[in-house]
């Protein structure tokens, strides 16, 4: 896919600051464009399906710059790194832009040079698994093979760079031919994870282990972005079941189990990034958006202390921004959609919900 | 169909209503479904677009303060719930989205009809973006024009009738009236969209594909149109069959 790359001209709803950390608020409710070159390697897997289709559709992928994302980065560029790390939790109603304002936020963490850990969806881990295999290096753990080498694949796209850098710190034993050993780059890890599907789960596992350790390090220091979106699956309930048909746990299967770990905050060098989603949630009723609703309280008790980043529905300046932005790309092809009467009736029909504006004016 | 209207005369006959023919009363608590039974001729039409009722008092014409009066006498019948005051209010794609219904479920269909507009829409949209500066202009992206235009360029212009003369049936050239000629052009899209697609691929998809073939005169509907064009050319010899 093709990503065009546009002559400058001047319009009010677009920026040509296309770099987030020079982002301000004088650029709020504008639209600036994800570079087409960034847009395959920081973006593998984060984005929301429709807006992929959207990207493809109309050949450029645009991101509005929006308050709670802004929020965000200012508190990324002023936090101290050497205390213990920071949890920022975004929240808001379904289809209020919680997931666009991380990938704002992920690709700001990767144009400063971050190691960006970004996991698409942690209900994909807890959900619809075909093949759970018992784990070898714990007994009473299950083992998601799929998953675990999809996202290490993508782990690959997104940091390339980074992987020859970093050395292993200990010795890994796969099984009695195979080990890693210590001093090997991250690379040589991942890509056997890839390639040995059967222990991609402790390949994960292993990865972010080294990762949490060696982020705050001053030789060769890295900062460690974690982002995960729908984190209110890593507590709760699963619909896996074991064999003899009882229900497996959260804390049963190692990919949850690591990355719980990871959003503890007893390391530092990095951010831990979060978004909780209704929509692919587990058990949970579907008006429930607030943090205490959806985490409960064991979720609620590990994410704690954490910083709150309300995402709200689209303001009077956004709408307005959108709108313009549609009819710009030849999206709103109504005849009656430009006018005032239809446009006073699409803020009606959508209540200024980005999602349902958005699915409204797909077929207007 | 008269078995529901009988139960509904005998509901409101029991409720003490005036006559069997004055219907539309709604009683707190309980809705009678009237919309499919006789209205007395007494109830007039609704008027459901806004533009009529934002004409300033000074600039109606004698015969709409006419009507203006005669409504605010006489009762008005319930407006049926595909009928909006929304500017993007369609009849014709209202009576595709009708057609294209199973078992009343209007939801379907509906959601199958938007589905398939969205998808004519991004294909278009895609290629427009693609396209060269030149050939902009000609890529129609409006999803309800190419709609529109499809169903015209499927529409028959002539019609064939089945004639019994002597004891034999001849397929007999009729013209058709702008009715029947709509609802052939929707019959054969549907049935075609039904019948002709891979099992895998979704409904929504097989349509836009064929509106888009329609819309540039090619496809399965358009060649079914013209092969009933055919028959009736070549069935011409029996046209003074007809007598109306």
């Amino acid at each position: 896919m093709e990503l065009e790359t546009r002559p400058e001209t001047f319009s009010i709803f677009r920026t040509q600051e296309n770099d987030p950390a020079c982002q301000s608020e004088q650029h709020l409710g504008q639209y600036y464009t994800v570079p087409p070159s960034h847009f395959h390697t920081v973006f593998p897997h984060g984005l929301p399906p429709r807006y992929q289709q959207q990207v493809k559709t109309f050949n450029e992928g645009c991101v509005m710059v929006r308050q709670p994302a802004l929020e965000l980065i200012s508190h990324l560029k002023r936090a101290d790194y050497s205390k213990p790390t920071l949890r920022y939790l975004l929240y808001g109603v379904k289809g209020s832009g919680k997931t666009m304002s991380l990938c704002h936020t992920v690709h700001y963490c990767s144009t400063q040079g971050w190691l960006v850990l970004h996991i698409p969806d942690a209900h994909l881990w807890v959900k619809n698994c075909k093949e759970l295999l018992p784990s070898s290096y714990h007994a009473s753990r299950f083992d998601q093979p799929i998953q675990a080498s999809n996202w290490l694949r993508n782990f690959r796209t997104t940091n390339e760079h980074f992987l020859s850098k970093i050395k292993l710190r200990q010795r890994y034993v796969w099984t009695k031919r195979e080990s890693t050993e210590e001093g090997r780059p991250l690379g040589e890890l991942v890509d056997m994870g890839v390639s040995r599907v059967k222990s991609s789960s402790d390949v994960v596992g292993a990865v972010l282990k080294e990762l949490r350790l060696q982020a705050g390090g001053t030789e060769g220091g890295f900062r460690l972005a974690v982002a995960v979106d729908g984190v209110n699956g890593l507590w709760g309930r699963t619909t896996l079941k074991k064999e003899d048909k009882s229900p497996v746990a959260p804390e049963e299967l190692t990919l949850v189990h690591n990355l719980r770990k990871m959003i503890n905050n007893d390391w530092c060098g990095g951010a831990v990034i979060a978004t909780l989603s209704q929509t692919g949630s587990l058990y949970a009723p579907s008006s429930a958006y607030l943090p205490q609703e959806l985490l409960g309280e064991e979720g609620f008790d590990s994410m704690d202390p954490f910083v709150p980043v309300p995402v709200s529905l689209y303001s009077e300046k956004e709408f307005e921004s959108c709108y313009l932005y549609y009819l710009d790309r030849h999206w709103l092809q109504h005849s009656h959609s430009q006018t005032e009467e239809g446009k006073k009736e699409m803020i009606f029909l959508s209540n200024r919900n980005p999602s349902v504006l958005e699915r409204l004016c797909a077929f207007l | 169909m008269f078995i529901k209207q009988a139960e509904q005369l005998k509901l409101e006959k029991q409720h003490g209503q005036v006559d069997s023919g004055h219907q539309g009363v709604i009683r707190p608590g309980r809705v009678f479904l009237v919309r499919w039974s006789r209205y007395n001729p007494y109830y007039l039409e609704p008027e459901p677009r806004k533009e009529v009722y934002h004409i300033p008092e000074t600039e109606l014409t004698p015969e709409q303060k006419e009507e203006r009066e005669l409504k605010s006498v006489r009762p008005i019948k319930a407006a049926t719930n595909s009928v909006t005051s929304s500017v993007f209010n369609d009849p014709v794609l209202s009576k595709f989205v009708n057609m294209m219904m199973k078992d009343g479920d209007k939801i379907i269909a509906k959601g199958i009809i938007t589905q398939t507009l969205e998808n004519m829409k991004r294909k278009q949209v895609e290629k427009y973006h693609k396209a060269p500066e030149g050939k902009k202009a000609e890529i129609e992206c409006n999803p309800y024009a190419i709609f529109h235009q499809a169903l015209e360029n499927c529409k028959p212009v002539i019609g064939l009738a089945s004639i019994q003369k002597g004891g034999k049936f001849y397929q007999v050239p009729i013209p058709l009236t702008d009715n029947r000629r709509r609802f052939l052009a929707m019959k054969w899209m549907i049935t075609e969209c039904r019948d002709n697609k891979h099992r895998r691929t979704l409904m929504y998809e097989k349509l836009s594909q064929e509106l888009l073939a329609a819309f540039s005169k090619e496809g399965n509907v358009v060649k079914r149109k013209h092969e009933l064009h055919k028959m009736a050319e070549s069935n011409r010899a029996y046209a003074h069959y007809r007598w109306w």
